[in-house]
């Protein structure tokens, strides 16, 4: 099987048609892990015989004539912040090395009771605070376009696995680009959904008010199928709310969408690369009969500030339970004040260290009106900016990132240049609405060629008319 | 603009050790962060509602009903140190 071509759609119709069994695939993908991924180091943990466990039931059930869910078998990996009953859990971080989750996230839930094969556990910024996965506490992904270049992040193991043919998709998790961009870098479909869309129990908390699980696959199709497969309401999580998922057929229908160019996305330091090649998605999708127009979204620049205040403040109190004494202890015979300092002064890297006193000092007494309180309303500028915008269009598309990957250890250093890695794609997340990275055009790593991506952003639970755009899109 | 004494009341608070050495970076960081912040200041938002999250729900309710999803044999099993069947965790008093 030539798993270049293997689309989750395709698998699904070959395992039924018996052109393959699910057990060959998974262990396809298995070979092509231990083959390729000690230099690309998408992985943090691989699962194996479980994996392989799973893909024959699947099989046994196909067998005995049973019907079959439509992820069934099918080889996913996740970001490693998921919680996979019985299996390490680390978040990339050194403060969770042995951490072993007790019970499943609902997302895995779901995806189990479709008897979805898990590959493994994929790498990430450390707490997923990162935009290049360099900030992992174990290793450094590589992006598999080309190995000297960062994979993007946070979801940049997930990105990688799928660009580097290691998994059919991934879960990802994103706060403030953290699917959207390394989809961008690695060539690949991702979407982050709207805020409730999918619940987040059983994700590491990042950013609560941010933080959206969502898939990362080869194309917008794969994306819709393994979306419609997590979203809806869960009692375990508050803020999610009773969503089932329904697409748009009729190519009339979505032929009928406006797509919004807001001008603040197209500025003047944009890359040539990512200029050209979203100029490029914008033409296509006239010629296929799309109505264009210029809209304004005027508070774009303020997202960058807003987001890197709010973040830290909720990184700062939901990293407050690791404190060394729940998960993994190196225990000082002092005092537990002791214990505290020692296992966080250790056990964070520099990135959440960051944040989370960058955290600690806009909510201290004295600086949160200017900084949290204030952050907060701007929050609030933004959203309004996007509501004024969907009363005039009904999709907005921009550049994902304002240039394509870039090298490793180019940005880890300077923590501001990093953070404007995400400048198309915060502004999303603090308003909370739906939104679809995709490549302009098909690429390959063979190919020599940095991929760029494109975004397209939707109201709210209108997933539906982002994925209907997206997928005319890559059909035509 | 931060101090060194305003890192370390922060990095106390936060209950993380810093090393010496990364203080000077992280001062330079947080300022060049922080000077970012100013922009906000160019925007009156005297009158407009602050955003607390990212959720339209309010008052979100359930049946008040004991709901028990991990058994305690379970949770124990993956806590760092026990004894006799209890957790063990470091004296909180005498401080």
């Amino acid at each position: 099987m030539d798993l270049r071509r293997l689309t989750i759609t395709s698998f699904n119709e070959g395992l039924r048609n018996k052109k393959f069994s699910a057990r060959e695939i998974t262990e396809e993908f298995l070979e092509s892990i231990a083959e390729k991924d000690e230099e690309i180091g998408a992985y943090l943990s691989v699962f194996g015989d479980q994996s392989l466990d799973t893909a024959r039931q699947v099989d046994e059930k196909i067998a005995a004539g049973e019907e079959i869910p439509e992820l069934a078998g099918v080889p996913l990996a996740l970001k490693d912040n998921m919680l996979v009953e019985g299996t390490k859990t680390t978040a990339a971080s050194k403060i969770l090395k042995d951490y072993v989750a007790s019970y499943d996230a609902t997302v895995v839930k779901k995806l189990k009771k479709e008897n979805v094969v898990f590959l493994g556990k994929t790498n990430l910024d450390e707490f997923a605070m990162g935009g290049s996965t360099e900030n992992s506490g174990f290793s450094v992904t590589k992006n598999p376009y080309d190995k000297e270049r960062v994979p993007g992040g946070s979801s940049g193991g997930s990105a990688a696995a799928v660009a580097a043919r290691m998994a059919l998709g991934a879960l990802g998790s994103d706060t403030g680009g953290s699917i959207r961009q390394p989809a961008a870098f690695c060539g690949i479909v991702g979407l982050k959904p709207t805020y409730g869309a999918v619940s987040r129990f059983g994700l590491i908390a990042m950013a609560s008010s941010l933080d959206q699980i969502g898939p990362m696959t080869k194309t917008v199709e794969d994306a819709e199928m393994v979306f419609k497969n997590i979203c809806g309401k869960d009692s375990l999580d508050s803020t999610s709310v009773d969503y089932a998922y329904e697409g748009i057929n009729s190519v009339e229908d979505v032929k009928k969408l406006k797509i919004g160019l807001p001008k603040e996305y197209f500025i003047s330091g944009l890359n040539k690369k990512v200029e050209s090649g979203v100029s490029s998605a914008v033409e296509r999708l006239k010629k296929l009969g799309f109505r264009f127009k210029e809209i304004s979204l005027l508070y774009t620049k303020y997202a960058l500030s807003t987001y890197y205040i709010v973040v830290p403040a909720e990184v700062s109190s939901n990293l407050a339970r690791f404190e060394g004494i729940r998960y993994g202890r190196n225990s000082s015979p002092d005092s537990l004040r002791e214990t505290y300092l020692k296992n966080r002064g250790e056990g964070f890297g520099a990135e959440v260290g960051r944040r989370i006193l960058l955290g600690t000092f806009v909510l201290s007494a004295g600086y949160c009106d200017a900084y949290y309180a204030k952050a907060q309303k701007v929050r609030r500028l933004i959203k309004e900016d996007f509501d004024r915008a969907f009363e005039e269009v009904d999709v907005i598309l921009t550049p994902v990132t304002p240039a394509p990957a870039f090298k490793i250890g180019e940005k880890v250093n300077n923590p501001l240049q990093m953070y404007l890695e995400d400048i198309f794609t915060i502004p999303g997340n603090l308003a909370g609405i739906p939104s679809l990275s995709l490549p302009v055009k098909k690429y390959e790593p063979e190919g020599g060629e940095l991929p760029v991506g494109f975004q397209l952003m939707g109201r709210y639970f209108e997933e539906n008319k982002i994925l209907a755009v997206g997928k005319l899109y890559e059909n035509n | 603009m931060l101090a060194k004494k305003d890192l370390e009341k922060l990095a106390d608070l936060s209950r993380m050790k810093l090393k010496e050495s990364e203080e000077k970076k992280l001062l330079h960081d947080l300022g060049s962060i922080l000077n970012h912040f100013e922009e906000l200041k160019e925007l009156d938002t005297e009158k407009v509602q602050p955003m607390n999250g990212g959720t339209f729900s309010s008052n979100v309710w359930r049946e008040d009903d004991s709901d028990t999803r991990l058994s305690g044999e379970k949770s124990k099993e993956e806590f760092p140190a026990t004894e006799n069947g209890y957790l063990k965790v470091p004296s909180v008093f005498g401080e």
